[in-house]
């Protein structure tokens, strides 16, 4: 065979061998240190980064915004109006993690002069000791981590609608709030309608801030379900009727609030015949009682198991009860855990269980195939059903 | 508390497809290996994400080098061997080529596709045939001397082929078999697993290239790549193999030109008689070898010699329909604007819109990927992270946002469907994103470019140059065998070969 000629042809390895030499050899020997692709990674995902809590104020009767900084006024990393950011704190000398949206805009994390995030925290009855921390102990100054810009419940222009309506209850009403300042500012840019459902007008979060915000693509509608006789605006539930009211031709519905909201949202959405792709819902939260859950066997609800922990080749056994999920038992034990979601869809938490038995909250369990087929959990979301032993990462 | 063991025979940095290859092989002789991936998964790229509960695969398209059971290829053969058995599915058809003034599907097997693409070009079929089986020669030639290599005498008696093209390139090559144009428009779309264009490739890639993929069509596996880098990593832990996730390592630790262990970002201190990197030379040379002086001017001349490839950028549309109602009929597009591979190349350099489109449907391969009555669709460019290197964070979003508008507006005009109207999700993966997920240098998928001065057959001859630090090894696209998930499984074996030849070595002198 010929391509152009014999010795050409049998000297192609050597020659290019030379020309791979001459190459290295051409090359100038100055380390070259620059990757800007990770270092856009990493302004938008640093990881866990160290905040201070800046101040704390009142954002209705029951629910409280703090506000957090960094240490010499350093930018927080960018993040889409509705995301959330998982808030490790040191209590009783545990490290505990929890989700909680972003009330603030992304706008004021990026701020030249004192850029800040804010949460906003309602204290409820069952939501564990986290708010009570929150609330009681967490005081100016005090050093947390976050790691934000979590979570899908985004607005997404190339997906959604024009039009968005909020359904929002209770502190639900914190991812919208971060959207609407985003959109006041100029940087987001979609009609926003929330329909705010609240018991009293005494339970509105946000209240103030929400008011100074309408636009012409911000409306904000409060829905009270309580009887107050002055109260002038919509009453009742956000019903399929309400929500009709408020929607244009084209609408994608974004819905956040408490879990017994989104059932009663399911059914009433159901009604209009709107488009799947038009209905986001933000993550369920964790189970605020998994015994309810359907198939949890309840004969087992008050055992506690032991949990063989293995971490590299270290082991420890610690007790685990059926009614809470793996990530809490490794938190009340003391031993550090990354989670994200607390909702089972992330996967940040993800464990290999070696032995042993689990139940996955059916609602919001994101696991891969595969992992499924190896015995993969999302630890904040399954419960040991017998003593059993998992393989965690290293923190 | 005490995590790992005092001493390690290998650690391997990175538990994607080339380090999980590197722990197999290894452990499979019998050495005490760990691995440290920063991830929470393991398989790098090789993976797959959920979104709005359905699983997507992250970034495979056609895995090359499997085979079917019973005639195994290079790769589908080590997996056997290691025992690790993926359910593998496979690929309907090459690729439809929506190329200027041609719409084509063209299938593997070598006398299909020529007869194919002599139903387009009428007169072409012996040359394309010919063409092809001289691919397969070449092909045969780089598998059998990867193993054994031997004299440039016996090489030129037994591997003419491979010897007589070694020093051309894909276009010169393809050239003396002197075909119209629109026939090698026909045969090019594949230029872009490899990233080089024709005109600088080295041929001898192209060839394993189209015998490869066309000789013996594509797989991929059921539950997405994330099944084969599980299955990978639990085999590597039944065979001994210590794994941990979400370990960064920041520094490889060297003394006296030889590395002996690694120090990972959570402060720990793990020392070995080998080290294995997936990251590239360019990260390590210029930030993780401690100290930083045991790193000569030599090796950075190395890693500034050579040019990186391609990143990539892919939007992934899961759609409200079946790819049937959406009038999606083939698994892959080729959608080019042009087939000059040089214009591509230098399209590619910018930030859009891209030339060249790759259109996904896995759906046509794995019916049963998402929930009945959607599909998920991935359109991709591979872009050279040039153009993004200068996008700021600020930017970055809007940038990310246009770049991806324009790949759906192209992709519908090719379907004749508006995508967008049937979106329920929309994710979007650019370079920023893969640096994220993996910190790959620059977000750099490709590793090296394959060109003319950077040639595998040279890359062989000069491999010893490359050995920086006694006791590191390599291991990832950046290696000989260049990008792509089956030559990521052959990097990472010839790294634990080279570990093996290098404890032999050892053992004889002592």
């Amino acid at each position: 065979m010929k391509i152009k000629g014999f010795l050409k042809d049998v000297g192609g390895a050597s020659r290019v061998t030379k020309a791979r030499l001459a190459a290295f050899e051409a090359a100038s020997s100055t380390p070259v240190r620059d990757d800007p692709i990770n270092d856009v990674a990493n302004e938008w995902h640093p990881g866990k980064i160290k905040a201070i809590v800046k101040d704390k104020r009142p954002a209705s009767k029951t629910a409280m915004t703090i506000r957090f900084t960094r240490e010499n006024g350093e930018k927080f990393p960018f993040f889409y109006a509705g995301q959330y950011l998982s808030l490790s704190l040191v209590v009783n000398g545990k490290t505990i993690s929890r989700p909680y949206s972003i009330s603030s805009a992304p706008f004021e994390a990026r701020l030249d002069k004192d850029p800040f995030v804010e949460i906003t925290v309602r204290r409820s009855k069952g939501d564990g000791f986290i708010a009570d921390y929150i609330y009681e102990k967490l005081e100016k100054g005090t050093e947390v981590y976050i790691n934000m810009g979590n979570g899908q419940f985004y607005y997404e222009p190339l997906r959604d609608a024009r039009h968005v309506v909020a359904l929002a209850g209770g502190v639900g009403i914190t991812p919208f709030a971060s959207m609407a300042k985003e959109i006041a500012h100029g940087t987001l840019d979609f009609d926003l309608t929330i329909l705010y459902g609240s018991v009293s007008s005494d339970d509105i979060v946000l209240k103030d801030e929400l008011e100074q915000i309408k636009s012409d693509k911000v409306h904000i509608v409060h829905v009270l379900s309580g009887d107050e006789p002055d109260w002038k605006g919509e009453k009742g539930f956000l019903s399929a009727e309400l929500i009709k009211k408020y929607s244009a031709d084209d609408t994608s519905y974004f819905i956040c609030g408490p879990q017994a909201m989104y059932l009663f949202l399911r059914t009433e959405l159901n009604k209009l015949d709107i488009p799947r792709r038009r209905i986001r819902f933000e993550v369920f939260g964790s189970a605020k009682d998994i015994t309810k859950a359907e198939g949890y066997p309840v004969e087992l609800k008050d055992k506690t198991f032991n949990l063989t922990v293995v971490r590299g080749i270290h082991e420890d056994v610690i007790p685990a009860r059926a009614d809470e999920s793996l990530a809490t038992a490794l938190e009340r034990a003391g031993i550090p855990i990354e989670t994200a979601c607390r909702s089972g869809e992330c996967g940040v938490c993800r464990v290999k269980l070696l032995d042993g038995k689990v139940f996955v909250n059916p609602e919001g369990d994101g696991r891969r195939a595969a992992d499924k087929d190896f015995n993969y959990f999302h630890s904040c979301s399954s419960y040991p059903l017998s003593d059993c032993k998992i393989k965690i990462t290293i923190i | 508390m005490k995590f790992y063991k005092d001493h390690y025979d290998v650690i391997v940095i990175g538990g994607a497809l080339a380090g999980l290859s590197s722990a197999l092989m290894l452990a499979d002789k019998g050495l005490d290996v760990l691995v440290l991936e920063r991830h929470n998964l393991p398989g790098g790229l090789a993976t797959s994400f959920v979104r709005g509960g359905v699983e997507i695969e992250a970034t495979l398209h056609e895995m090359m080098s499997i085979g079917n059971k019973g005639n195994r290829l290079k790769v589908g053969q080590f997996l056997d061997d290691m025992g690790v058995d993926v359910d593998w599915l496979e690929v309907p058809e090459a690729y439809h080529a929506s190329i200027p003034d041609v719409e084509v599907t063209l299938h593997p097997g070598f006398e299909r596709f020529s007869k194919e693409i002599d139903a387009v070009c009428p007169g072409t079929y012996d040359k394309v045939n010919r063409l092809m089986k001289l691919c397969l020669s070449v092909y045969n030639s780089v598998n059998e001397l990867s193993i054994h290599p031997m004299s440039k005498v016996q090489m030129l008696l037994k591997h003419e082929a491979f010897v007589k093209t070694a020093g051309y390139s894909a276009k010169e090559v393809i050239d003396t078999f002197e075909l119209p144009q629109k026939a090698i428009d026909l045969l090019s779309p594949y230029w872009i697993y490899v990233g080089g264009p024709l005109s600088t490739l080295p041929f001898t890639i192209w060839a394993f290239l189209m015998a490869d993929y066309i000789g013996y069509g594509s797989k991929v596996p059921r539950k997405f790549s994330h099944e084969l880098s599980l299955k990978m990593a639990e085999k590597a832990e039944a065979m001994g193999v210590q794994i941990e996730y979400r370990q960064h390592v920041d520094k490889i630790l060297v003394k006296d030109g030889k590395a002996y262990g690694v120090r990972t970002r959570r402060g720990d201190e793990i020392y070995a008689d080998y080290v294995i990197c997936s990251a590239y030379p360019n990260k390590v040379y210029t930030s993780m070898i401690e100290p930083a002086s045991e790193v000569p001017e030599k090796a950075f001349k190395v890693v500034n010699g050579r040019q990186l490839s391609l990143s990539a950028f892919t939007v992934f549309l899961l759609l409200d329909k079946e790819a049937k109602e959406l009038g999606i009929k083939d698994y892959n597009v080729f959608r080019a604007k042009t087939m000059d591979t040089d214009k591509i190349f230098e399209n590619y350099k910018g930030l859009g819109p891209y030339n060249y489109l790759t259109a996904i449907c896995l759906n046509l391969a794995n019916p049963g990927c998402t929930p009945e009555g959607t599909t998920i669709l991935s359109i991709t460019a591979l872009p050279r992270v040039d153009a993004w290197k200068k996008v700021s964070g600020e930017d970055y979003d809007k940038v990310k946002h246009e770049v991806a508008k324009a790949m759906v507006e192209e992709m519908s005009e090719y379907y004749g469907v508006n995508l967008l109207d049937h979106a329920l999700e929309v994710i979007i993966e650019t370079p920023m994103t893969i640096a994220h997920y993996t910190s790959m240098w620059n977000g750099c998928i490709y590793g090296y470019l394959h060109d003319m001065k950077d040639h595998i057959v040279a890359r062989l001859q000069t491999a010893e140059e490359e050995k920086i630090i006694d006791h590191l090894e390599f291991s990832g696209a950046h290696q000989i065998s260049g990008n792509g998930m089956g030559p990521a499984v052959t990097n990472g074996r010839k790294a634990a070969k080279n570990v093996l030849d290098s404890i032999a070595k050892e053992k004889e002198r002592a």
